[in-house]
């Protein structure tokens, strides 16, 4: 029975052909699947990023937020690889370097090549941090601190295998030293609670998420990881090269959105010329700038050159663990 | 006394309106099994953007309070807990809709919610730069103290065996083991594939709570018994309003521990109903009361669960960092707008941040009105014939626990988790402590692992976890726990056999 | 007879727990990585050690709380319990979401219902009430909250 009806829809499908189904696509409201809870950074972005998706110059259809939070984003991103239904209408946001990573270190379901990127949004530095009151003040002070105390530097961060893991990684790398990296259960919200409370002595953090703690006086910031300043939000924070640390841009954290693997081509290439659109879109920008998250735009090819030097890289600083 | 200035920006006529709109709203998605206050409000989020700042908090303030409250009604009604903040509620707010004391139930539970969550609203205006040191005070390791404080709760929650009352906890422990690790992500008791995303609480909320109550209405098979016509009686509110403010000692256990356990960041409202409900029982003369339809069960428990609402707002209006997930929610409208609450928030965006506290005033108040009024109409679902309301609680739960993730693997998990607590419940476990379990889990495991790393890097976890006052207050107060529930078990122990034998005698 | 009946069903309901508590405690010790099950370990020896204890009251006949299951209640239970589950497991991905609750819930009124079923007024009745109920489960989960449920054959 169930075989019948699976044929005459496949038949159904091909006589009315893929490129119709493509005219007709969104005729519903389309999802996009968060692998964090709501309220985390991914989750505000994607919902500032998708408010405009009813728009006519954009899907023309509204687009749904569910989140799938577990286990640093694993939980989410199997159940996309897996589960999820590849007729365009459930897509998902994905976070680099954390899923490329995860999919190095194993025991999940996913790899690059499960899903097919659609464009970028963001792209969020990883920052080093410590409390207001704290005694170090550059990046040469902190690293001073941990090589004459091996093992007594304690940095929070999101969760292992993330961004921020990364982050320390290379850190802990770079310098010779050896410091101790607390995952936090509760994203990069619980990782800064615990710099401010004290509870650690430095943190590694999501570069919006410091800025505004640094607003409001709540944390000095003493480097970033990028290739550059960010001139928009933290012009006076010197990247970790000039800090004397050779660390590139490699734990950068990429939103983007993406669709699983087997999704017809007609659809990717309609979501391909239509989402970058979308996130151009000016009242996007504003409110991105007002939330204190930098935005970076990158088509579909960019995503795809990106995600392979990054799974290049992380295979290799990966490799020792 | 500057936020008694701005209580007029709240009576503006857009203002008022939203804040109307969002309580009814949030009284009605509060109801709605499944969705849970942060989700409501995450919901809420992109109707914001439209709006000026103040009016945009106040939409979301509105609709916080009330899912909050909102809650109650399928909790009671329908002992489907839509949140876990609601857990408690259903306990004895069920047993009195049943009686046909639905109304005085509701009524109850939206009185105690307001006069919580005004007495929340009023810590947060009063005192929050002093909140804000203390909740910056619980680290790991006094976090983990208070999750086994929770669990040393566990043993005298609404059961009356010691041994299956913790046994039912210690399920419920392993039950929010299984799925990946959330810090190493490794593998855990998955045995099928709807559990790799472990077991969403919510999900598992509806399930433990509502199939055990479908399957109970299925068991009385077709016939009609006389024990159906349940009269529903009407309860005037002056009588209502008497009988929560007799029952003082409950209200005000609810209101403090409500307060203090908002206070908290990463605790958070789910488990202050449970903590308030277990403390109204052991400092009451009628403890046996408790899980049969008494109303100092609904008083303490629903004032505990609004009072938890002010000051979880502490940390994150002040220190920028969200104590809770429906916290990180509301952190998400204010940036938004781009208003970055901090010390200076008050100085800064004044009209807003105090437009928003006082709309929460005010939103209490409409809660009360709008809640009874629903109330006395929803009173009446306990003479829906019970084939009905079997069917209709049924499909509501699969619906509710689908909605969370969108996912038919946690329906799955919901029934089977509903079957298999019908049958332990047969056998006297229950169903709050496995909850309890549930959710103290994974808080427990965290801060434990969390706290052992930095104790590495200090001087040693004997040092980290067992000194400093505020552990120490924490161990003693997790000690005083547990003697008392030993005690009070040999005592009524005692008291059973001896009733046992007077009984053989006769 | 009667407390006999009750002494087993409790052995055997304890029983079932401490064999659930033993496969916990052995998977805890058992699986890789350690690390990731400190807190397991931890966990499931306490959970041993509570069901060896309860069973042994249970062996006792020391456990008293809890009636137990009855013949009458499951012989009740089952039909609709069948209908659940059919529902849960294959009907409400293969007709869809809003088809398969509407004929479920019908069928469960039909089930439990203690009007009379020859009568054609009752059927009628129970089909009305059936579309009133999922009228408001589509309007509150479609349009307020833009659920997407599954689709089936028909929507």
């Amino acid at each position: 029975m169930k075989k019948l009806i699976a044929t005459l829809s496949l038949s159904l499908a091909l006589a009315t052909g893929g490129a119709a189904l493509a005219g007709d696509y969104p005729d519903r409201p389309v999802s996009v699947m968060v692998s964090y809870g709501a309220g985390g950074a991914t989750d505000f972005q994607a919902r500032i990023v998708t408010m405009v998706a009813g728009n006519k110059d954009a899907l023309g259809q509204p687009i749904v937020i569910i989140n799938k939070p577990g286990a640093g984003g694993r939980v989410g991103w199997n159940w996309f690889a897996t589960s999820a239904n590849n007729d365009g209408y459930s897509m998902a946001a994905y976070n680099v370097p954390h899923f490329i990573a995860q999919s190095i270190k194993g025991g999940v379901k996913y790899s690059t090549d499960s899903f097919e990127p659609i464009a970028n949004w963001g792209a969020d530095p990883a920052v080093v941090i410590v409390g207001k009151d704290s005694k170090f003040n550059t990046m040469q002070d902190l690293v001073a601190f941990a090589k004459a105390n091996p093992g007594k530097l304690t940095l929070s961060g999101a969760g292992l295998f993330v961004g921020h893991h990364i982050a320390a990684l290379q850190i802990e790398k770079a310098s010779g030293a050896k410091m101790v990296y607390i995952p936090t259960k509760g994203g990069g919200a619980a990782a800064m609670k615990a710099v401010i409370a004290g509870d650690v002595l430095a943190g590694v953090n999501n570069l919006s998420d410091a800025y505004r703690a640094r607003q409001a006086g709540n944390v000095k910031i003493l480097g970033v990881a990028d290739l550059q300043r960010n001139k928009e939000f933290l012009p006076d924070v010197p990247t970790m090269k000039e800090a004397g640390l050779d660390i590139d841009n490699s734990s950068v954290n990429f939103r983007g959105l993406m669709v699983p693997k087997g999704t017809p081509q007609a659809i990717i290439d309609k979501l391909v010329a239509q989402v970058p659109v979308m996130f151009a879109n000016k009242r996007v920008a504003k409110r991105m700038k007002a939330g204190g998250s930098p935005m970076k735009i990158m088509n579909r090819a960019e995503v795809q050159a990106m995600w392979k030097e990054r799974k290049a890289f992380l295979a290799g600083l990966l490799k020792g663990l | 006394m500057e936020f008694l200035s701005y209580f007029s920006h709240v009576f503006e006529p857009v203002s008022l309106l939203l804040l109307i709109g969002g309580t009814i709203g949030g009284l009605i998605l509060g109801a709605t099994p499944g969705l849970s206050p942060t989700m409501a409000v995450a919901l809420l989020i992109p109707f914001t953007f439209h709006l000026q700042p103040s009016q945009g908090l106040i939409l979301l303030g509105a609709a916080y309070t009330s899912t909050v409250a909102g809650g109650a009604v399928s909790a009671i009604l329908l002992k489907i807990p839509g949140a876990p903040a609601n857990i408690a509620t259903a306990l004895d707010g069920n047993e009195m809709a049943k009686k046909g004391e639905g109304a005085k139930a509701l009524h109850l539970a939206f009185m105690s919610s307001a006069v919580g969550g005004i007495i929340g609203v009023l810590l947060l205006i009063f005192l929050t730069p002093t909140l804000a040191k203390w909740a910056l005070a619980f680290g790991p390791s006094h976090l983990f103290w208070i999750a086994i404080l929770g669990v040393t709760v566990i043993g005298t929650l609404d059961s009356k065996s010691f041994v299956k009352g913790l046994l039912s906890g210690c399920i419920g422990l392993w039950l929010s083991m299984i799925g990946y690790d959330d810090i190493q992500g490794a593998e855990r008791f998955i045995f099928t594939d709807a559990l790799t995303g472990g077991i969403n609480i919510i999900a598992a909320l509806i399930g433990l709570f509502a199939i055990p109550q479908v399957l109970d209405m299925l068991s009385k098979g077709r016939a009609r018994s006389a024990m159906d016509a349940i009269e529903v009686r009407h309860q005037s509110l002056t009588a209502s309003f008497k009988e929560m403010v007799s029952n003082m000692r409950a209200l005000s256990i609810g209101t403090v521990v409500g307060s203090i356990i908002g206070l908290i960041p990463g605790v958070g409202g789910q488990i202050a109903g449970l903590v308030a409900y277990d403390q109204a029982r052991k400092f009451s003369p009628e403890k046996d009361k408790f899980g049969t339809g008494h109303a100092e069960g609904v008083i303490a428990a629903e004032s505990a669960n609004n009072a938890m609402v002010g000051p979880s707002l502490v940390p994150l209006l002040t220190l920028s960092i969200p104590g809770s997930p429906t916290a990180a929610v509301l952190l998400g409208g204010l940036l938004i707008h781009g208003i970055f609450p901090g010390s200076d928030l008050f100085k800064n965006h004044a009209a807003v941040a105090w437009t928003f506290i006082d709309s929460m005033l005010i939103g209490q108040v409409l809660m009360v009105i709008f809640g009874i009024y629903i109330a006395n109409l929803a009173a009446k679902i306990a003479q829906v014939p019970r084939s009905i309301l079997a069917a209709g609680v049924f499909i509501l739960a699969v619906f509710g626990a689908y909605s969370v993730q969108q996912s038919m693997g946690d329906v799955h998990v919901m029934i089977v988790l509903g079957i298999a607590m019908y049958v332990l419940e047969k056998f006297g476990f229950s169903a709050a402590p496995l909850v309890l379990g549930l959710i103290l889990g994974p808080i427990a495991e965290s801060n434990f692992l969390q706290g052992s790393l930095i104790a590495g890097a200090q001087d040693g976890a004997v040092i980290y976890f067992l000194t400093g006052y505020l552990n120490l207050f924490l161990i003693a107060l997790v000690v005083a726990s547990v003697g008392y529930a030993f005690w009070s078990t040999m005592t009524s122990r005692r008291e059973l056999e001896k009733s046992q034998k007077s009984g053989l005698m006769r | 007879m009667r407390t006999s009946t009750k002494k087993f069903q409790q052995i055997a309901s304890g029983g079932t727990v401490l064999l659930v508590a033993i496969t916990v405690a052995w998977l805890s010790y058992t699986r890789e990585p350690a690390s990731a099950f400190l807190f397991p370990r931890l966990i499931s020896i306490v959970f041993l050690a509570l069901s060896c204890w309860n069973f042994f009251r249970a062996v006792m006949g020391m456990a008293r709380i809890g009636g137990g299951l009855d013949v009458t209640s499951a012989m009740h239970i089952t039909p609709g319990l069948v209908v659940m589950l059919v529902y849960v497991f294959w009907l409400a991905k293969f007709l869809g979401f809003y088809v398969a609750s509407s004929l479920t819930f019908f069928v469960l009124l039909t089930l439990y219902d203690s009007g009379n079923r020859s009568e054609l007024s009752n059927w009628a009745k129970r089909a009305l009430i059936t579309a009133f109920f999922m009228a408001i489960m589509y309007a509150l989960f479609a349009f307020v909250l833009k659920v997407q449920l599954p689709r089936g054959m028909f929507i």
